[in-house]
């Protein structure tokens, strides 16, 4: 009785401790595990374009703020999507908690985007979509309101006499056709006085050589919309070199040209979209997955209109201007 | 007594004092190392807190003391370039086409110099509100579509006095430029107006301040902001998501914070407050502001924590285990004080005695008890000698004498045998009265070997068959095995007298007695067999009567036989009568074997 008694207080002792040790390295095992992996994969890493470096800034930073270990693996052009195709596969195989994609191709990506889903790894799109609704959830600029914001510019000085023209970047391609269409939303009961809808492929030399048939073709022109950077520049520079003042140009997508082309005055205005707040919400939205949380399937990260006097207030500055390394 | 039992103490709480303070140790020591615990956690916590603050607090002051520094540097600069007069000989003045480019090429020198040597500093310009300026090393120009009205910093400098410090902003004043900069300006006197005609720029590289924010050992997942007097943010690492809505910054609290002061936020939504740190600039009027996260400084607290934690458990093992080995110390007098109390229960006093260690109470107890036990043991001891003495006396007083009238009966007898010339006779009867009377007066011992007691009785039989003549016969059977063991003297005799003058005395014709003797198991059985005329019922049942013995004949008797036996032997043993009136009666004496008197007590 009295060695049973002396041996059930020892290992009573002994349990306590044990499982003081197992609560002492549970804890810091479960510190160590928080981690989650992404891997993003856009179109391309180009330190040059404001727009990749500000998306790619703002996933680096949501990856911080969620204390996630980050992964960032891009074809060396933005169109390459068999290589793309590739760095998916290869991500698939690295089996990380989540992967952002910025697929290069509406319809030559859905495959290699479906292996994601398949594999069970949620897909977060950024930017832009492909032709199936299998992704966990879309960050997108709602490409018909940016068009939007610009016609709805425009419309304030269409008059009846008004001649209209749009230059969109690649003929078929959602983006163009949903800014086209916002753009005609805009412009409401002017909208018929577009009087020509081309496409630059993307090209500035392409857009400027457009804009200057455009300009012969409809002397009377007075109102153009750049579909996208391309665009907008390739209008402006003819715009510029003819000096018709009186044509007033809104452009969509920020680079330097376009700004001192809004300082010039040749744009009205320019339409951006919010890259650093794209790549931000789409890390976010796959930490909220991670977390268990629901997450909207389309989430819109906004547009900003910039006009001459705008530029440089606060805000705007940090959203044209990324801070680059000198 | 038993209303005593039923009132609460400790003791009775458990079943044993040892258990019980086994219990009351484990108690007092897991509260103590409890009490222990939290004091020492809260303690860390707060140390590590105060730490933290300290450290941060530190920390920040040294950005905002970098910063200083650099301003002062570039105020030292500005001064130097003001001062040194020809930026304003070349703005305000007409001088001569050469003299001009010698006074704009001293100045750009001195420009590109300062530009070259510090990777800080992004531009340095002198500008006019007419669009004069110089510009770095003199390749860069104004930026034609800003005009200079409109910027704010511009204006401010070329209407105050003294020197302008602007938030980071983008440099488009200067073409292609757009650079990420803070701006310290400052307006030039045009000496010919006593007014500001132009204003004198540096811009600082951003990076500067992105380094010297960033560059710091603050834990992971902290940072440093800076914003100005207004609440303007100078620089902050997380800036976009400010503009972005995403996120918000506790501005208002900091403006409101004095220098070098802190405060913890917790919101609530993220579970874990923040640590916000405070250092003011009197220099510029910037704040800067470290932020932690209290989790993150807290994280060698939670190691701290367990250290502790582990130390306890371990700490409690092993008081533990020394509560065990103390309970047991301390209880074990008590224990051995109890077994001891449990021997001397049962009666046993030998081999009681408490070991005494020291002197405790325990042991003092112990002590008493010992005292107690000694003193209990030596009464005993005096009583069983007592009741020795009493016994021996006894038995003394008990023996049988040799009947006076038997001696004389027999004296009488010799007289009349010798009168008759029997000399044979009176040889033999003299010499069996001798033998009696030496075996009577000479046995001091009270054992005698059994053949001795049987040689007596036989004396006497032969005596008083000689007396009685024909009327007496007698038979003497013991068997050879039991001759040499030693008895009680003095038993047979009585009964064979008893015998007589009971049974045979009164018979008609003549009587046989037989002493019969044997060994049965351990006993030793002795008869005295007659075939006198026997007992009825009553007078067997009081044939132990001492006033039997005494109306009759010897004063000796069966009575003080049996007591005598029972006395020496023990209650067990003695005698049994067996009679048929008109037939006989046989006495039967039983006692033990190879006794020895120490087996019941101490007597020599």
């Amino acid at each position: 009785m009295k060695v049973h008694r002396k041996t059930a207080l020892l290992w009573a002792a002994a349990i306590t401790a044990l499982a003081l040790l197992g609560i002492f390295f549970w804890n810091n095992r479960r510190r160590d595990d928080g981690k989650n992996s992404i891997i993003f994969i856009p179109k391309v890493i180009d330190e040059d374009n404001d727009f990749w470096k500000l998306l790619i800034e703002g996933v680096e930073m949501a990856a911080a703020e969620n204390n996630m270990d980050l992964t960032i693996v891009a074809p060396e052009t933005e169109d390459d999507y068999a290589e793309q195709n590739a760095l998916i596969e290869w991500a698939v195989e690295q089996n990380p908690s989540a992967i952002l994609l910025t697929p290069s191709s509406f319809t030559e990506t859905t495959p290699y985007a479906k292996k994601i889903v398949e594999s069970g790894i949620p897909l977060i799109l950024v930017d832009s979509e492909i032709d199936e609704d299998i992704a966990d959830t879309v960050i997108t600029t709602d490409n018909v309101k940016l068009g939007e914001v610009e016609g709805d510019y425009m419309r304030q000085y269409a008059t009846e006499e008004s001649q209209i023209a749009i230059i969109g970047h690649v003929e078929g391609s959602s983006t163009a056709i949903e800014r086209e269409e916002g753009v005609r939303k805009g412009l409401g009961e002017y909208e018929d006085k577009i009087v020509d809808v081309v496409f630059c492929d993307s090209d500035y030399d392409k857009a400027y050589l457009l804009m200057m048939e455009l300009m012969e073709k409809y002397p009377d022109i007075d109102l153009v919309a750049g579909l996208n950077e391309y665009s907008a520049v390739g209008a402006a520079r003819a715009i510029k070199e003819k000096g018709r003042q009186d044509i007033r140009v809104v452009g969509i997508d920020s680079s330097l040209e376009e700004i001192q082309f809004l300082e010039e005055g040749i744009f009205e205005i320019i339409v951006i979209q919010n890259p650093f707040k794209m790549g931000y919400l789409g890390v976010e939205a796959a930490a909220r997955l991670l977390n268990g949380e629901k997450v909207a399937k389309h989430i819109d990260s906004g547009c900003e209109l910039i006009s001459n006097d705008s530029v440089y207030t606060e805000e705007n500055q940090k959203l044209l201007f990324p801070f680059r390394e000198e | 007594m038993s209303g005593k039992k039923n009132r609460f103490t400790v003791l009775s709480l458990f079943k044993s004092v040892k258990t019980t303070m086994l219990c009351l140790f484990s108690l007092l020591i897991v509260i103590t190392m409890a009490i222990f615990l939290l004091i020492s956690v809260d303690y860390t916590k707060k140390t590590v807190l105060e730490n933290s603050t300290d450290y941060t607090s530190r920390l920040v002051r040294q950005v905002n003391r970098d910063i200083d520094s650099y301003i002062d540097y570039m105020e030292n600069i500005s001064s130097m370039i003001i001062q040194g007069g020809d930026v304003q000989k070349y703005l305000f003045m007409k001088m001569p086409k050469e003299e001009t480019e010698e006074v704009y090429g001293r100045i750009v020198t001195q420009f590109n110099t300062v530009v070259e040597a510090r990777q800080d500093i992004s531009n340095i310009a002198v500008v006019t509100p007419e669009r004069d300026f110089i510009i770095n090393g003199g390749a860069d120009k104004l930026n034609e579509n800003v005009s200079l009205q409109d910027v704010e910093w511009f204006e401010e400098a070329l209407k105050g006095d003294g020197s302008i410090l602007t938030a980071s902003h983008v440099q488009h004043v200067i073409r292609n430029n757009y650079k990420w900069v803070v701006t310290l300006g400052k307006g030039i006197e045009n000496p010919q107006t006593g007014k500001n005609g132009g204003v004198f720029f540096i811009d600082l590289n951003y990076k500067l301040l992105k380094d010297l924010c960033e560059n710091n050992s603050l834990a992971t997942n902290s940072y440093v902001f800076i914003v100005d007097e207004a609440g303007k943010i100078i620089y902050h690492p997380k800036q976009q998501l400010l503009y972005n809505g995403l996120k918000e910054e506790r501005i208002e609290e900091v403006l409101e914070c004095a220098s070098d002061s802190y405060f913890i936020t917790d919101e609530r939504g993220e579970g874990e407050g923040k640590l916000y740190t405070v250092s003011v600039s009197e220099k510029t009027g910037w704040r800067v502001v470290g932020v932690a996260d209290i989790s993150e400084l807290m994280k060698n607290k939670k190691e701290t924590e367990s250290v502790y934690v582990l130390t306890a458990a371990v700490l409690l093992g092993i008081a533990m285990v020394l509560a065990i080995f103390f309970a047991t110390a301390i209880t074990r007098p008590i224990k051995e004080l109890k077994d001891s109390m449990k021997e001397v229960e049962k009666g046993n006093f030998e081999n009681t005695d408490v070991v005494i260690r020291s002197d405790s109470e325990i042991d003092s107890l112990g002590n008493s008890f010992n005292l107690m036990t000694a003193k209990i043991r030596q009464l005993m001891e005096q009583n069983i000698y007592e009741q020795e003495e009493k016994r021996k006396s006894e038995m003394k007083a008990l023996r049988s004498q040799i009947n006076p009238h038997f001696l004389y009966n027999t004296l009488d007898s010799i007289i009349w045998m010798a009168e008759g010339g029997k000399n044979k006779e009176v040889v033999r009867m003299t010499s069996a009265l001798a033998r009696l009377l030496r075996q009577s007066i000479s046995n001091d011992n009270e054992r005698i070997p059994l053949e001795k007691e049987v040689d007596y009785a036989g004396s006497y039989l032969t005596i008083q068959k000689m007396r009685y003549r024909d009327k007496l016969e007698y038979e003497i059977e013991v068997a050879e095995d039991i001759k040499k063991e030693e008895i009680i003297n003095l038993i047979l005799q009585p009964l064979v007298e008893n015998a007589i003058y009971h049974g045979i005395k009164y018979k008609g014709s003549k009587g046989l007695i037989r002493i019969v003797g044997y060994g049965e198991g351990d006993h030793i059985i002795l008869k005295v067999i007659d075939n006198g005329i026997g007992m009825d019922e009553a007078a067997l049942k009081g044939i132990f009567d001492k006033s039997r013995a005494s109306e009759g004949n010897n004063g000796v008797g069966v009575h003080n036989v049996q007591t005598r036996i029972r006395l020496y032997y023990g209650a067990e043993y003695g005698l049994h009568f067996e009679s048929t009136l008109g037939e006989g009666t046989t006495v039967t004496i039983v006692i033990p074997r190879n006794f020895r008197e120490g087996e019941q007590d101490e007597s020599t």
